[in-house]
Protein backbone atom coordinates (compact mmCIF):
# COMPACT_ATOMS: atom_id res chain seq x y z
CA UNK A 1 0.00 0.00 0.00
CA UNK A 2 1.79 3.33 -0.78
CA UNK A 3 0.05 6.34 1.04
CA UNK A 4 0.93 10.11 -0.03
CA UNK A 5 1.99 12.22 3.60
CA UNK A 6 1.18 15.67 3.26
CA UNK A 7 2.49 17.31 6.64
CA UNK A 8 4.18 20.86 6.99
CA UNK A 9 5.25 19.97 10.30
CA UNK A 10 8.67 18.53 9.81
CA UNK A 11 9.01 16.26 13.01
CA UNK A 12 5.68 15.58 12.87
CA UNK A 13 5.62 14.26 9.10
CA UNK A 14 9.01 12.12 10.19
CA UNK A 15 7.67 10.44 12.98
CA UNK A 16 4.47 9.23 11.26
CA UNK A 17 6.43 8.37 8.12
CA UNK A 18 8.65 6.15 10.50
CA UNK A 19 5.25 4.41 12.19
CA UNK A 20 3.29 4.26 9.07
CA UNK A 21 6.60 2.22 6.96
CA UNK A 22 7.04 0.36 10.09
CA UNK A 23 2.91 -0.79 9.58
CA UNK A 24 4.16 -1.51 6.07
CA UNK A 25 3.28 1.19 3.77
CA UNK A 26 5.13 3.28 1.41
CA UNK A 27 5.10 6.28 1.95
CA UNK A 28 5.60 9.68 0.42
CA UNK A 29 5.95 12.59 2.79
CA UNK A 30 5.42 16.18 1.39
CA UNK A 31 5.33 19.55 3.62
CA UNK A 32 3.60 22.18 1.52
CA UNK A 33 0.08 21.87 -0.54
CA UNK A 34 1.59 22.72 -3.91
CA UNK A 35 3.86 19.09 -3.63
CA UNK A 36 0.89 17.22 -2.42
CA UNK A 37 -1.47 18.14 -5.13
CA UNK A 38 1.79 18.14 -7.74
CA UNK A 39 2.44 14.11 -6.48
CA UNK A 40 -1.65 12.84 -5.96
CA UNK A 41 -1.84 14.01 -9.56
CA UNK A 42 0.74 11.93 -10.55
CA UNK A 43 1.31 9.19 -9.02
CA UNK A 44 -1.29 6.53 -7.64
CA UNK A 45 -1.73 5.98 -4.06
CA UNK A 46 -3.70 4.02 -2.00
CA UNK A 47 -4.65 6.68 0.39
CA UNK A 48 -3.83 10.12 1.01
CA UNK A 49 -3.31 12.16 4.16
CA UNK A 50 -3.78 15.83 4.20
CA UNK A 51 -3.19 18.39 6.45
CA UNK A 52 -5.37 21.35 6.09
CA UNK A 53 -2.99 24.17 7.38
CA UNK A 54 -0.42 23.99 4.88
CA UNK A 55 2.22 26.68 3.31
CA UNK A 56 1.02 27.63 -0.40
CA UNK A 57 -1.77 25.49 -0.41
CA UNK A 58 -4.25 24.03 1.94
CA UNK A 59 -5.09 20.74 2.80
CA UNK A 60 -9.08 22.05 1.42
CA UNK A 61 -7.75 23.22 -1.73
CA UNK A 62 -5.63 20.66 -2.45
CA UNK A 63 -8.68 18.16 -1.66
CA UNK A 64 -11.17 20.21 -4.15
CA UNK A 65 -8.68 20.38 -7.30
CA UNK A 66 -8.14 16.38 -6.73
CA UNK A 67 -12.12 15.59 -6.51
CA UNK A 68 -12.13 17.98 -9.91
CA UNK A 69 -9.55 16.23 -11.40
CA UNK A 70 -11.30 13.00 -11.12
CA UNK A 71 -8.86 11.15 -8.54
CA UNK A 72 -10.93 9.40 -6.25
CA UNK A 73 -8.29 8.00 -4.05
CA UNK A 74 -9.24 7.70 -0.48
CA UNK A 75 -8.45 10.88 1.67
CA UNK A 76 -8.17 11.22 5.14
CA UNK A 77 -8.05 15.09 6.47
CA UNK A 78 -6.20 15.98 9.90
CA UNK A 79 -7.79 19.18 11.43
CA UNK A 80 -7.09 20.71 14.48
CA UNK A 81 -9.86 20.73 17.29
CA UNK A 82 -11.02 24.34 16.39
CA UNK A 83 -11.71 23.79 12.80
CA UNK A 84 -14.84 22.19 12.89
CA UNK A 85 -16.05 24.05 10.04
CA UNK A 86 -12.56 22.73 7.86
CA UNK A 87 -13.88 19.44 8.94
CA UNK A 88 -17.61 19.68 7.46
CA UNK A 89 -16.36 20.98 4.36
CA UNK A 90 -13.65 18.88 4.19
CA UNK A 91 -16.18 16.34 4.05
CA UNK A 92 -18.58 17.71 1.88
CA UNK A 93 -16.03 18.65 -0.72
CA UNK A 94 -15.13 14.54 -1.25
CA UNK A 95 -12.81 14.25 2.27
CA UNK A 96 -13.55 10.32 3.15
CA UNK A 97 -12.78 10.72 6.76
CA UNK A 98 -10.59 13.49 9.28
CA UNK A 99 -9.14 12.93 12.38
CA UNK A 100 -8.49 15.61 14.96
CA UNK A 101 -4.68 16.33 16.53
CA UNK A 102 -3.59 15.45 18.31
CA UNK A 103 -4.51 11.93 17.85
CA UNK A 104 -3.55 8.78 18.65
CA UNK A 105 -1.03 6.56 16.11
CA UNK A 106 -3.27 3.38 16.41
CA UNK A 107 -6.12 5.62 15.68
CA UNK A 108 -4.65 6.77 12.71
CA UNK A 109 -3.77 3.24 11.31
CA UNK A 110 -7.30 1.95 12.03
CA UNK A 111 -8.82 5.12 10.27
CA UNK A 112 -6.06 4.21 7.14
CA UNK A 113 -7.23 0.40 7.06
CA UNK A 114 -10.51 1.64 7.35
CA UNK A 115 -10.58 4.25 4.57
CA UNK A 116 -8.28 2.32 2.22
CA UNK A 117 -10.71 -0.83 2.86
CA UNK A 118 -13.40 0.54 1.60
CA UNK A 119 -12.46 2.30 -1.17
CA UNK A 120 -16.00 4.73 -1.00
CA UNK A 121 -14.60 7.05 -3.57
CA UNK A 122 -16.01 10.51 -3.95
CA UNK A 123 -17.67 9.92 -7.69
CA UNK A 124 -18.91 12.54 -9.92
CA UNK A 125 -21.88 12.09 -11.67
CA UNK A 126 -20.14 13.54 -14.73
CA UNK A 127 -16.71 13.30 -15.26
CA UNK A 128 -14.94 15.31 -18.02
CA UNK A 129 -11.97 15.34 -19.85
CA UNK A 130 -11.01 17.24 -23.35
CA UNK A 131 -14.11 17.83 -25.12
CA UNK A 132 -16.10 15.38 -23.61
CA UNK A 133 -18.28 13.87 -20.83
CA UNK A 134 -19.04 10.71 -19.36
CA UNK A 135 -22.11 10.70 -17.45
CA UNK A 136 -22.43 7.80 -14.83
CA UNK A 137 -26.08 7.91 -14.43
CA UNK A 138 -27.45 7.35 -18.15
CA UNK A 139 -24.01 6.00 -19.68
CA UNK A 140 -23.76 9.03 -22.40
CA UNK A 141 -20.57 9.72 -23.81
CA UNK A 142 -20.74 13.29 -25.02
CA UNK A 143 -18.85 15.50 -27.17
CA UNK A 144 -19.51 19.28 -27.87
CA UNK A 145 -21.87 18.31 -30.99
CA UNK A 146 -22.36 14.14 -31.03
CA UNK A 147 -23.27 12.01 -28.54
CA UNK A 148 -23.18 7.66 -27.85
CA UNK A 149 -24.89 5.99 -25.57
CA UNK A 150 -22.20 2.68 -24.42
CA UNK A 151 -22.64 -0.43 -23.95
CA UNK A 152 -22.06 -1.73 -20.10
CA UNK A 153 -18.36 -3.03 -20.84
CA UNK A 154 -17.42 -0.28 -23.09
CA UNK A 155 -18.58 2.69 -20.33
CA UNK A 156 -16.36 0.73 -17.41
CA UNK A 157 -13.32 0.76 -19.32
CA UNK A 158 -13.53 4.52 -20.33
CA UNK A 159 -14.85 5.25 -16.79
CA UNK A 160 -11.57 3.21 -15.12
CA UNK A 161 -9.41 5.72 -17.42
CA UNK A 162 -11.14 8.99 -17.38
CA UNK A 163 -10.83 8.22 -13.52
CA UNK A 164 -7.03 8.08 -14.03
CA UNK A 165 -6.59 10.20 -16.24
CA UNK A 166 -2.33 10.00 -17.56
CA UNK A 167 -2.16 6.72 -15.83
CA UNK A 168 -1.42 3.49 -17.34
CA UNK A 169 -4.05 0.44 -16.68
CA UNK A 170 -3.08 -2.96 -17.85
CA UNK A 171 -5.39 -5.67 -19.67
CA UNK A 172 -5.69 -7.59 -16.22
CA UNK A 173 -6.79 -4.55 -14.45
CA UNK A 174 -9.41 -4.09 -16.97
CA UNK A 175 -10.39 -7.89 -16.75
CA UNK A 176 -10.45 -8.09 -13.17
CA UNK A 177 -12.30 -5.13 -12.74
CA UNK A 178 -14.84 -5.50 -15.23
CA UNK A 179 -15.08 -8.93 -16.67
CA UNK A 180 -14.24 -10.41 -13.49
CA UNK A 181 -11.69 -13.83 -12.25
CA UNK A 182 -13.77 -16.22 -13.12
CA UNK A 183 -14.38 -14.88 -16.97
CA UNK A 184 -14.29 -17.14 -20.01
CA UNK A 185 -13.59 -14.01 -21.95
CA UNK A 186 -10.23 -13.73 -23.89
CA UNK A 187 -8.00 -10.83 -22.90
CA UNK A 188 -8.29 -9.65 -26.52
CA UNK A 189 -11.74 -8.77 -25.72
CA UNK A 190 -10.01 -5.59 -23.64
CA UNK A 191 -7.77 -4.69 -27.36
CA UNK A 192 -11.61 -5.14 -29.26
CA UNK A 193 -13.22 -2.81 -26.86
CA UNK A 194 -10.21 -0.43 -27.02
CA UNK A 195 -11.09 -0.06 -30.57
CA UNK A 196 -14.56 1.00 -29.92
CA UNK A 197 -13.31 3.80 -27.35
CA UNK A 198 -11.19 4.64 -29.46
CA UNK A 199 -12.95 5.64 -33.11
CA UNK A 200 -15.78 7.20 -30.58
CA UNK A 201 -13.12 9.21 -28.72
CA UNK A 202 -11.95 10.25 -32.55
CA UNK A 203 -15.63 10.73 -33.64
CA UNK A 204 -16.72 13.34 -31.13
CA UNK A 205 -13.07 14.87 -31.71
CA UNK A 206 -12.36 14.45 -27.69
CA UNK A 207 -9.17 15.61 -27.50
CA UNK A 208 -8.37 12.87 -25.39
CA UNK A 209 -6.71 9.49 -26.87
CA UNK A 210 -5.83 6.04 -25.66
CA UNK A 211 -2.54 5.67 -25.51
CA UNK A 212 -0.89 2.24 -25.60
CA UNK A 213 2.05 1.28 -23.69
CA UNK A 214 3.75 -2.12 -24.74
CA UNK A 215 3.71 -4.93 -22.25
CA UNK A 216 2.10 -2.03 -19.94
CA UNK A 217 -0.81 -0.92 -20.78
CA UNK A 218 -3.52 1.89 -21.92
CA UNK A 219 -3.86 5.19 -20.42
CA UNK A 220 -5.90 8.21 -21.34
CA UNK A 221 -3.99 11.31 -22.59
CA UNK A 222 -4.39 14.63 -23.57
CA UNK A 223 -3.64 15.04 -27.17
CA UNK A 224 -0.93 17.11 -28.73
CA UNK B 1 -32.29 3.29 -69.86
CA UNK B 2 -29.54 0.63 -70.03
CA UNK B 3 -28.09 -0.33 -67.28
CA UNK B 4 -25.24 -3.07 -66.34
CA UNK B 5 -26.88 -4.62 -63.56
CA UNK B 6 -29.86 -2.72 -61.75
CA UNK B 7 -29.81 -3.03 -58.17
CA UNK B 8 -31.22 0.54 -57.28
CA UNK B 9 -35.11 1.15 -56.99
CA UNK B 10 -36.56 3.54 -59.02
CA UNK B 11 -39.84 4.63 -58.91
CA UNK B 12 -41.49 5.93 -61.78
CA UNK B 13 -43.30 8.92 -61.59
CA UNK B 14 -47.20 9.25 -61.12
CA UNK B 15 -49.39 11.07 -64.11
CA UNK B 16 -50.32 14.48 -61.48
CA UNK B 17 -46.39 14.69 -61.39
CA UNK B 18 -45.96 14.58 -65.29
CA UNK B 19 -48.91 16.84 -65.32
CA UNK B 20 -47.19 19.14 -63.18
CA UNK B 21 -43.17 19.21 -64.61
CA UNK B 22 -44.69 18.96 -68.21
CA UNK B 23 -42.29 18.63 -70.45
CA UNK B 24 -38.92 19.03 -67.37
CA UNK B 25 -39.63 16.10 -65.92
CA UNK B 26 -37.16 14.64 -68.47
CA UNK B 27 -34.52 16.56 -67.20
CA UNK B 28 -35.14 15.84 -63.56
CA UNK B 29 -34.99 11.92 -64.73
CA UNK B 30 -31.98 12.58 -66.44
CA UNK B 31 -30.34 14.04 -63.41
CA UNK B 32 -31.74 11.07 -61.30
CA UNK B 33 -30.15 8.43 -64.34
CA UNK B 34 -26.74 10.26 -63.96
CA UNK B 35 -26.64 10.19 -60.07
CA UNK B 36 -27.91 6.24 -60.09
CA UNK B 37 -25.35 5.11 -62.87
CA UNK B 38 -22.54 7.42 -60.93
CA UNK B 39 -23.15 5.23 -57.81
CA UNK B 40 -23.76 1.94 -59.95
CA UNK B 41 -20.30 2.61 -61.16
CA UNK B 42 -18.66 3.04 -57.28
CA UNK B 43 -20.54 -0.43 -56.52
CA UNK B 44 -19.42 -2.49 -59.33
CA UNK B 45 -16.16 -1.19 -59.65
CA UNK B 46 -15.52 -1.60 -55.92
CA UNK B 47 -16.70 -5.69 -56.06
CA UNK B 48 -14.31 -6.21 -58.63
CA UNK B 49 -11.35 -4.73 -57.18
CA UNK B 50 -12.05 -4.81 -53.07
CA UNK B 51 -14.83 -7.50 -53.48
CA UNK B 52 -16.78 -5.99 -51.20
CA UNK B 53 -19.77 -3.25 -51.98
CA UNK B 54 -20.14 0.12 -50.08
CA UNK B 55 -23.74 0.48 -50.58
CA UNK B 56 -26.10 -2.06 -49.49
CA UNK B 57 -29.14 -0.58 -51.36
CA UNK B 58 -30.34 2.85 -52.96
CA UNK B 59 -33.47 4.64 -53.90
CA UNK B 60 -34.43 7.61 -55.85
CA UNK B 61 -37.36 9.89 -55.93
CA UNK B 62 -38.50 12.54 -58.01
CA UNK B 63 -40.47 14.88 -55.43
CA UNK B 64 -44.31 14.36 -55.99
CA UNK B 65 -46.27 17.09 -57.35
CA UNK B 66 -48.41 17.22 -54.30
CA UNK B 67 -45.43 17.97 -51.83
CA UNK B 68 -43.43 20.57 -54.36
CA UNK B 69 -47.00 22.17 -53.81
CA UNK B 70 -46.52 22.40 -49.92
CA UNK B 71 -43.14 22.98 -50.06
CA UNK B 72 -43.61 26.30 -52.40
CA UNK B 73 -46.59 27.30 -50.70
CA UNK B 74 -44.22 26.93 -47.28
CA UNK B 75 -41.66 29.07 -48.31
CA UNK B 76 -44.29 31.17 -49.75
CA UNK B 77 -43.29 31.09 -53.43
CA UNK B 78 -45.90 31.02 -56.26
CA UNK B 79 -46.72 27.76 -57.00
CA UNK B 80 -45.06 27.54 -60.64
CA UNK B 81 -42.79 24.93 -62.53
CA UNK B 82 -40.53 27.78 -62.96
CA UNK B 83 -40.58 28.70 -58.88
CA UNK B 84 -40.25 25.26 -58.48
CA UNK B 85 -36.83 24.67 -60.84
CA UNK B 86 -35.40 27.59 -59.11
CA UNK B 87 -35.79 27.35 -55.77
CA UNK B 88 -35.97 23.86 -54.49
CA UNK B 89 -33.15 21.71 -54.44
CA UNK B 90 -34.68 18.54 -53.87
CA UNK B 91 -37.22 18.21 -56.63
CA UNK B 92 -34.48 15.09 -57.77
CA UNK B 93 -33.75 12.81 -54.34
CA UNK B 94 -31.13 10.17 -54.00
CA UNK B 95 -30.43 8.00 -50.94
CA UNK B 96 -27.73 6.03 -50.81
CA UNK B 97 -27.78 3.48 -47.35
CA UNK B 98 -24.27 1.71 -47.08
CA UNK B 99 -23.24 -0.87 -44.66
CA UNK B 100 -20.61 0.53 -42.87
CA UNK B 101 -19.84 4.10 -41.36
CA UNK B 102 -16.81 4.97 -43.65
CA UNK B 103 -18.61 3.72 -46.29
CA UNK B 104 -20.82 7.04 -46.70
CA UNK B 105 -17.76 9.03 -47.21
CA UNK B 106 -15.94 6.74 -49.80
CA UNK B 107 -19.55 7.17 -51.54
CA UNK B 108 -19.53 10.99 -50.82
CA UNK B 109 -15.97 11.58 -52.26
CA UNK B 110 -16.55 9.33 -55.44
CA UNK B 111 -19.47 11.33 -56.03
CA UNK B 112 -18.15 14.63 -55.62
CA UNK B 113 -15.20 13.11 -57.77
CA UNK B 114 -17.40 12.19 -60.37
CA UNK B 115 -16.77 13.78 -63.63
CA UNK B 116 -19.45 16.74 -64.42
CA UNK B 117 -20.77 16.75 -60.84
CA UNK B 118 -20.68 19.82 -58.85
CA UNK B 119 -20.90 19.74 -54.73
CA UNK B 120 -22.49 22.18 -53.71
CA UNK B 121 -23.13 21.91 -50.19
CA UNK B 122 -22.87 19.24 -47.70
CA UNK B 123 -24.57 19.13 -44.73
CA UNK B 124 -22.92 16.82 -41.84
CA UNK B 125 -25.37 15.25 -39.70
CA UNK B 126 -23.14 12.30 -38.68
CA UNK B 127 -21.03 14.82 -37.24
CA UNK B 128 -23.78 16.85 -35.68
CA UNK B 129 -26.80 15.21 -35.54
CA UNK B 130 -30.15 16.57 -35.23
CA UNK B 131 -31.21 17.13 -31.84
CA UNK B 132 -33.32 14.11 -32.30
CA UNK B 133 -30.66 11.91 -33.02
CA UNK B 134 -31.10 11.81 -36.65
CA UNK B 135 -27.97 11.24 -38.26
CA UNK B 136 -27.13 11.34 -42.22
CA UNK B 137 -24.99 12.71 -44.15
CA UNK B 138 -26.67 15.40 -46.91
CA UNK B 139 -25.31 16.70 -50.19
CA UNK B 140 -26.33 19.18 -52.56
CA UNK B 141 -25.36 18.63 -56.13
CA UNK B 142 -25.29 20.00 -59.24
CA UNK B 143 -26.00 17.84 -62.05
CA UNK B 144 -24.64 19.56 -65.72
CA UNK B 145 -27.69 18.95 -68.07
CA UNK B 146 -27.16 18.92 -71.93
CA UNK B 147 -29.89 21.42 -74.05
CA UNK B 148 -29.42 22.65 -77.61
CA UNK B 149 -27.56 25.74 -76.63
CA UNK B 150 -25.07 24.28 -73.84
CA UNK B 151 -26.03 22.85 -70.93
CA UNK B 152 -27.57 24.02 -67.70
CA UNK B 153 -27.42 22.65 -64.21
CA UNK B 154 -29.66 20.94 -62.16
CA UNK B 155 -29.24 20.56 -58.66
CA UNK B 156 -30.21 17.29 -56.62
CA UNK B 157 -30.15 16.15 -53.26
CA UNK B 158 -28.26 13.22 -51.96
CA UNK B 159 -28.41 11.07 -48.63
CA UNK B 160 -26.19 9.13 -47.40
CA UNK B 161 -26.27 6.76 -44.42
CA UNK B 162 -26.13 3.33 -42.82
CA UNK B 163 -28.14 0.98 -42.75
CA UNK B 164 -28.15 1.51 -38.79
CA UNK B 165 -28.81 5.45 -39.50
CA UNK B 166 -31.60 4.47 -42.10
CA UNK B 167 -32.93 2.03 -39.51
CA UNK B 168 -33.39 4.48 -36.93
CA UNK B 169 -35.09 6.92 -39.40
CA UNK B 170 -37.32 5.02 -40.53
CA UNK B 171 -39.08 3.80 -37.54
CA UNK B 172 -38.97 7.05 -35.86
CA UNK B 173 -40.64 8.23 -38.52
CA UNK B 174 -42.81 5.60 -38.45
CA UNK B 175 -43.57 6.69 -34.80
CA UNK B 176 -44.06 10.54 -35.53
CA UNK B 177 -47.17 10.26 -37.67
CA UNK B 178 -48.13 7.88 -35.23
CA UNK B 179 -51.26 9.50 -33.60
CA UNK B 180 -50.82 11.47 -30.20
CA UNK B 181 -48.67 9.57 -27.66
CA UNK B 182 -48.34 11.28 -24.03
CA UNK B 183 -45.49 11.63 -22.33
CA UNK B 184 -44.38 13.50 -25.22
CA UNK B 185 -40.64 14.37 -23.52
CA UNK B 186 -39.89 11.57 -22.22
CA UNK B 187 -40.66 9.79 -26.01
CA UNK B 188 -38.37 12.46 -27.86
CA UNK B 189 -35.63 11.59 -25.40
CA UNK B 190 -36.28 7.62 -25.38
CA UNK B 191 -36.13 8.29 -29.43
CA UNK B 192 -32.20 10.09 -29.17
CA UNK B 193 -31.52 7.53 -26.81
CA UNK B 194 -32.07 4.46 -28.96
CA UNK B 195 -30.36 7.24 -31.98
CA UNK B 196 -27.09 7.28 -29.85
CA UNK B 197 -27.10 2.97 -28.83
CA UNK B 198 -28.10 2.58 -32.50
CA UNK B 199 -25.09 4.81 -33.72
CA UNK B 200 -22.48 3.33 -30.77
CA UNK B 201 -23.21 0.04 -32.29
CA UNK B 202 -22.71 1.73 -35.54
CA UNK B 203 -19.19 2.70 -34.79
CA UNK B 204 -18.40 -0.86 -33.00
CA UNK B 205 -19.19 -2.75 -36.23
CA UNK B 206 -16.65 -0.53 -38.37
CA UNK B 207 -13.93 -0.67 -35.70
CA UNK B 208 -14.48 -4.83 -35.62
CA UNK B 209 -14.40 -4.43 -39.66
CA UNK B 210 -11.21 -3.18 -39.23
CA UNK B 211 -9.38 -5.38 -36.67
CA UNK B 212 -10.62 -8.12 -39.08
CA UNK B 213 -9.55 -6.97 -42.27
CA UNK B 214 -6.51 -5.92 -40.99
CA UNK B 215 -6.09 -9.42 -39.40
CA UNK B 216 -5.93 -11.74 -36.75
CA UNK B 217 -3.13 -11.08 -34.87
CA UNK B 218 -3.90 -7.26 -34.47
CA UNK B 219 -6.28 -8.81 -31.35
CA UNK B 220 -3.24 -9.14 -29.73
CA UNK B 221 -3.48 -8.57 -25.63
CA UNK B 222 -3.33 -5.37 -24.77
CA UNK B 223 0.26 -3.51 -24.02
CA UNK B 224 0.73 -4.20 -27.94
CA UNK B 225 1.63 -0.27 -28.94
CA UNK B 226 -0.45 -0.86 -32.48
CA UNK B 227 -2.51 1.92 -33.19
CA UNK B 228 -5.86 1.25 -34.76
CA UNK B 229 -5.16 -0.60 -37.67
CA UNK B 230 -4.99 1.29 -40.75
CA UNK B 231 -7.14 -0.40 -43.65
CA UNK B 232 -5.37 -1.19 -46.63
CA UNK B 233 -8.36 -2.48 -49.01
CA UNK B 234 -7.86 0.18 -51.64
CA UNK B 235 -4.28 -0.34 -52.70
CA UNK B 236 -5.92 -2.40 -55.41
CA UNK B 237 -7.43 0.55 -57.45
CA UNK B 238 -6.07 2.04 -60.36
CA UNK B 239 -4.22 5.37 -59.38
CA UNK B 240 -7.05 8.07 -60.46
CA UNK B 241 -10.00 5.67 -58.17
CA UNK B 242 -7.18 5.95 -55.09
CA UNK B 243 -6.80 9.43 -55.03
CA UNK B 244 -10.39 9.86 -54.61
CA UNK B 245 -10.45 6.86 -52.10
CA UNK B 246 -7.17 7.70 -49.72
CA UNK B 247 -8.53 6.30 -46.14
CA UNK B 248 -7.11 9.89 -44.97
CA UNK B 249 -10.96 11.09 -46.36
CA UNK B 250 -12.45 8.73 -44.65
CA UNK B 251 -10.61 9.30 -41.61
CA UNK B 252 -10.68 12.79 -41.19
CA UNK B 253 -14.59 12.54 -42.52
CA UNK B 254 -15.37 10.17 -39.83
CA UNK B 255 -13.64 12.41 -37.38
Amino acid sequence: MRLLLAEDEKELSAALTAVLEHNHYSVDAVYDGQDALDYALTENYDGIILDIMMPKKSGLEVLAELRRSNINTPILMLTAKSEVNDRVTGLDTGADDYLTKPFAMSELLARIRAMTRRRSEFSPNVLSMGRITLNRANFELSGEKASYRLGNKEFQMLEMLMSNPGRLISTEQFMERIWGYDTEAEVSVVWVYISYLRKKLAALDAGVEIRATRGVGYSLEECQ
Amino acid sequence: MFYPRIKSEIREPDPRDEEFYQDKLYILEHVRDVLLRNIEQLRLESEEQQGRDPVDHCKSRIKSALSMEEKLTRRGLPVTLTAALENIRDAVGVRVVCPFLDDVYLVRDWLSGCPGLRLVEEKDYIANPKPNGYRSLHLIVAVPVPMIRGHQECMAEIQIRTLAMDFWAALEHQLKYKQQIGDEETIVAELKRCADETSSTDINLLALRELITAGKEELSPAGSDKQQPEIKKHSALRPSLKRRHQYRHLKEAVH
